[in-house]
């Protein structure tokens, strides 16, 4: 799955836009992970619904096996659909109260006539198992189950249809600390035994990167930086990525000094300046960085970063 | 300046207690975070100090004393003259404790003259100055503002100015930080922990954020099924934790560079 300079406006009201994303270039790979974390508002779901097919950019492609689905219509959307598939935050939220846990398994198999009505409720004790619960939930409805055991299910829905992509839109993020490592541990698992690309939005860089194999850090709907997930603890060079990294509360933490925080707020997306979009709030912003926005340039293997600074020392270097 | 000694709280005549036999106790200018998870009775403890249970729950055992008098045997007319000026909350979402109709300034100035006789101009003024020391830059234009022109972080600045007018003794805090992104969760922490500095408040800090309550509390208790599993200072809980389930607990919170699942 390749997305090539994705950008996404919406129109607001007086004739003005709202980027949500600009020109985003990501890629997903089988059997690996793509997490991306930025501040809520910057564009990450709205990136991953246009993933999903549920929104189209306004320019770019997005290919998937080599074909632009951006293009896909009718029958051959629905189809295409099987092939995506994504985890909510809520649970609660995205099923139906009135549906016994077997029926929201099995929908999507019998919408796209994979099984017999009749074989309902062996296939959803069949996935129960898959994701570590007893069978006999399958008769359950979804109210009387608690909130990480609500998102197993949604997780054995999500990957009934087998799909090769799994879109996750915080999907831990409403879990207490010690079921989303669970959850965690379930999704990292599974992804590996059926060799499933994992697209894993959160807010939380600490836990991103504890799974991800490429980060990618999103602010204001430009990607900022992205780079392996097991450097991003040491190898991190976005002013941004640095001040939010700074700011988590960790328990090996020095408790005395202050935490690093980001002063001022996030600029609306509506009508953007020119220039790089974390300016205002950079401790090292340039002159150039109010005219020109920073390309994404390569840094070292797997590592770009979108930042002036970089490329200004380069240049000095040489 | 307040102890709870003994606490049970139950929904219902014979259900089982929420918050089973929870005893704490907090100096002025103490900061003491409860960490549990959801479900652990956080919520329905520090609602029992301020009086405001919901329907049908009620402190079955125990005692509360807030400087030295039971809070359990006061009336409603005294629970009113307490409530927002010498103790006051901070909720997760501040927004949603807000009327989304209404502006932030008449909101403001009515609440602040419900407690205290003062003029409309007044409290505006006194409105603008708390905004002002919060951290929001042009209170005036906040005053004005309706609450869904304002960023999540901006609203809780909003109700901490709210919470703080009055420069309660007490500040009990639910969950002020679970809403908010990292960068912004970390401005709302030193404004809370400047209050300290400043006014002295005690603060009842609930969050499941453990990397929060470490770096705020000077002490912690985990609570789990409505019990204090495990109760001391930060050094000790983060240290030697004796329960089985803190350790459990410390060791699901997600490092930079820590364990990697891939």
């Amino acid at each position: 799955m390749e997305a090539k300079h994705v950008t996404k406006n919406y129109p607001v009201s007086g004739n003005r836009t709202l980027t949500a994303n600009q020109d985003v270039s990501l890629n997903m790979y089988r059997g690996r992970t793509l997490g991306l974390v930025g501040e809520s508002g910057c564009g990450k779901s709205t990136f991953m619904r246009m993933v999903v097919s549920l929104e189209t950019p306004t320019t770019g492609e997005i290919l998937y096996h080599g074909k632009d689905i951006t293009l896909f219509r009718g029958e051959e959307l629905r189809l295409h659909r099987q092939n995506i598939q994504m985890v909510f935050q809520d649970p609660a939220a995205a099923f139906n109260p009135k549906m016994r846990v077997m029926d929201i398994i099995c929908e999507p198999l019998l919408n796209f006539k994979r099984i017999k009505r009749r074989e309902k409720e062996a296939v959803a004790r069949k996935y129960l198992e898959m994701v570590e619960l007893p069978g006999e939930f399958a008769r359950r409805y979804p109210h009387r189950m608690s909130g990480g055991q609500r998102q197993r299910i949604g997780i054995a829905r999500a990957l009934a249809l087998e799909p090769e992509i799994l879109i996750c839109d915080e999907a831990t993020s409403a879990l207490d600390v010690s079921v989303q490592k669970n959850i965690i541990a379930l999704l990292v698992r599974l992804q590996q035994e059926k060799q499933i690309a994992m697209g894993f939005i959160c807010h939380d860089v600490a836990l991103v990167q504890s799974l991800a194999h490429e980060l990618a850090v999103m602010y204001l709907g430009c990607i900022v930086e992205v780079l392996p997930g097991e450097k991003a603890a040491t190898e991190a060079m976005h002013p941004y990525t640095r001040a939010m990294m700074s700011s988590i509360f960790h328990l090996q933490m020095d408790f005395e000094k202050p935490v690093g925080t980001l002063e001022g707020e996030v600029p609306s997306p509506v009508d953007a300046p020119p220039g790089c979009p974390f300016q205002n709030r950079c401790g090292q912003c340039l002159e150039i960085c109010k005219r020109e926005r920073p390309p994404l340039r390569v840094v070292a293997p797997g590592h770009q970063v979108a930042c002036h600074l970089f490329t200004q020392q380069r240049r000095e270097e040489k | 300046m307040l102890q709870i000694q003994n606490v049970s709280i139950a929904y219902g005549k014979n259900g089982s207690p929420a918050v089973d036999k929870v005893s704490l106790e907090m100096k002025q200018g103490e900061i003491v975070g409860i960490v549990g998870e959801s479900g652990s009775g956080k919520t329905t403890l520090i609602r029992g100090v301020l009086g405001c249970l919901p329907r049908g729950a009620t402190v079955s055992q125990g005692e509360i004393f807030f400087g030295g008098k039971s809070l359990l045997a006061y009336s409603k007319e005294e629970w009113r003259r307490l409530r927002g000026t010498e103790i006051s909350i901070i909720f997760q979402d501040s927004g949603a404790m807000i009327n989304p109709i209404r502006r932030i300034g008449s909101q403001y100035v009515e609440y602040m003259r419900t407690h205290v006789p003062m003029s409309p101009g007044d409290a505006w003024d006194k409105g603008v100055e708390m905004l002002e020391r919060m951290g929001l830059p042009r209170g005036d234009r906040i005053m004005r503002s309706y609450p869904f022109q304002l960023s999540g972080g901006m609203r809780q600045r909003v109700g901490i100015a709210m919470a703080m007018t009055f420069q309660p003794k007490l500040l009990l805090a639910d969950e002020p930080t679970s809403a908010l992104d990292v960068s912004t969760q970390a401005q709302i922490v030193r404004q809370m922990l400047e209050l300290r500095e400043k006014y002295r408040t005690g603060i009842l800090l609930v969050t499941h954020n453990l990397g929060v309550a470490a770096y705020m509390a000077d002490k912690i208790l985990v609570m789990k099924e409505g019990r204090v599993v495990d109760a001391g200072s930060r050094e000790e809980i983060l240290k030697n934790p004796s329960h089985e389930y803190t350790r459990n607990l410390l060791a699901s919170v997600p490092t930079m560079g820590g364990e990697r699942f891939v």
